[in-house]
């Protein structure tokens, strides 16, 4: 469900599904985890194709970032469509992750 | 897309019988995702979950054994229901799908009608399983009087206070509701919503619901009663716990002090609640400022103070009631939820209203999650 990619200092994690729900958020952890896992600890995930998202999948997407920060790496999103990215807003995950409009040329 | 229609995988070589079946099944009712190799079911896989799996045994390439292997691997799609279609008899065939925990295999000389009313009693049987699994459940938890949202409302000097609550397709979910009243000077008022859904989070509600519990009592006991420290305290505690650190959950804290009219808000990855004021006639939203709890060690909690004059109201919402489906396509839409009851708001029967709105049959029809609604009014 990642299509993955190296840009300049970090790795793309590109999301394949429309619907980031409670069906995929394991399955996401786990892949995620496992590229963390193998050295990739600053991610930017790609939300592009992603039209909704649920709070399971947002649990997921947290998990998966205090285990990557724990190795001294950082999980971004990017490019979240209007009403994902209101919805970070509202509850405040955009405290919590780094928020790209497109997918950037370094994570900083 | 109605909810009751089924998407059924169809994989098969034969383009012919693909057609066949295609056609047969859409006329009742179902959507159906073509494959004609294991490769594409896969392809397909990535992205759909179907209700059930309808697949050849033997195919050019991958197989249909070696289909239902990596489906049965996968933790995703190894609960879709498997059935096998095959035009071989042969009884070894037969017995080594159903060893690979097929549910059944299908002659292809079936007449479709058949091939479709057998797929129905395997969809059926099913959700008659999945049912009675829940009421079981349902009894168990019932039995240990557990519940995360109480009985009725409490009642409180000065004000009217009350809740609403809608389970999701009658799971019980991730929200939960309490009152704690301490003496006869103030009332807390919890909300929160475990991220996740049905059982898994309706069961963390619980440890949720029990550390918040002790946190307000035991700051209370230490003269704490700032709603934001309380919930600094209860993130850190979420935050160290080995199992909740990975379970989110929101929280709203209020504090009513009673005599006053004051209350006292922190909240925790919540959303923004409603205050109409009677005075002006209109409705504005308090935004909290605090991370969802267990997120970060610091959760940067804040506390807002609003003092209530006589008609006042306030409401509090779990994200269920801002979910909206369009056109098929769920969405999250703070604004059009307030824009939804800001008319109904100041009114002699406020919370009947809003339930009228927000719990219709035809919205019900709409919900992907619980729902939960706080309700303050200062008499």
């Amino acid at each position: 469900m990642l299509e993955t990619s190296q840009h300049n200092n970090y790795t793309v994690a590109k999301l394949l599904i429309k619907e980031a729900n409670l069906d995929v958020a394991d399955q996401f952890k786990t892949e995620m985890l496992q590229l963390v896992d193998k050295g990739n600890s600053q991610i930017v995930v790609s939300f592009e194709n992603v039209v909704y998202v649920d709070s399971s999948f947002l649990g997921a997407l947290v998990s998966v970032l205090k285990y990557a920060m724990s190795k001294g790496g950082d999980i971004a999103v990017a490019q979240l469509n209007k009403d994902i990215s209101n919805l970070f807003s509202l509850i405040r995950m955009n405290k919590v992750f780094k928020v790209y409009n497109t997918v950037p040329d370094v994570f900083a | 897309m109605p909810q009751s229609q089924k998407k059924i995988l169809l994989v098969d070589d034969d383009r012919f019988i693909l057609m066949l079946f295609d056609k047969a099944l859409s006329t009742e009712g179902f959507q159906c995702l073509s494959a004609s190799s294991v490769a594409d079911a896969l392809e397909i896989l990535k992205t759909e979950l179907p209700d059930i799996i309808l697949s050849d045994y033997q195919m050019p390439g991958a197989d249909g054994f070696e289909f239902r292997s990596i489906v049965l691997n996968d933790k995703r799609l190894k609960n879709i229901p498997f059935v096998f279609l095959t035009s071989y008899t042969d009884r070894d065939m037969i017995q080594r799908g159903l060893d690979m925990l097929a549910v059944d295999y299908i002659d292809k000389e079936t007449p479709v009608a058949l091939v479709v009313s057998k797929l129905n009693n395997i969809l059926q049987a099913i959700r008659k399983q999945h049912e009675k699994s829940m009421n079981e459940i349902r009894v168990a938890a019932e039995a240990l009087n557990l519940s995360s949202v109480p009985s009725e409302p409490p009642s409180v000097e000065g004000f009217k206070v009350n809740f609403l609550y809608k389970s999701f397709e009658d799971y019980p979910g991730g929200d939960f509701i309490d009152f704690i009243r301490i003496d006869n000077r103030f009332t807390f008022m919890v909300l929160g919503d475990v991220m996740g859904k049905k059982w898994g989070a309706w069961f963390f509600s619980f440890n949720f619901l029990s550390y918040i519990r002790s946190a307000i009592r035991l700051c209370v006991f230490d003269g704490d009663l700032s709603t934001a420290s309380i919930i600094q305290k209860i993130n850190k505690v979420i935050f160290m716990d080995p199992v909740l650190g990975d379970v989110l959950s929101t929280l709203s804290l209020l504090m009513i002090e009673h005599e006053t009219g004051k209350v006292y808000y922190s909240g925790a990855g919540d959303l923004p609640l409603i205050w109409y004021k009677a005075n002006e006639k209109k409705s504005v939203t308090v935004n909290s400022s605090g991370l969802l709890l267990g997120v970060m060690l610091e959760g940067q909690y804040n506390e807002e103070v609003m003092e209530l004059l006589p008609g006042d109201q306030l409401i509090v919402v779990s994200d269920g009631m801002i979910d909206f489906e369009e056109n098929g396509e769920k969405k999250s839409d703070y604004d059009l939820f307030f824009n939804l009851i800001q008319p109904i708001l100041g009114n002699e029967g406020t919370l009947e209203m809003i339930k009228s709105v927000t719990f219709s049959e035809e919205k019900s029809k709409e919900l992907v999650d619980d729902c939960s609604l706080l309700f303050i009014e200062r008499k």
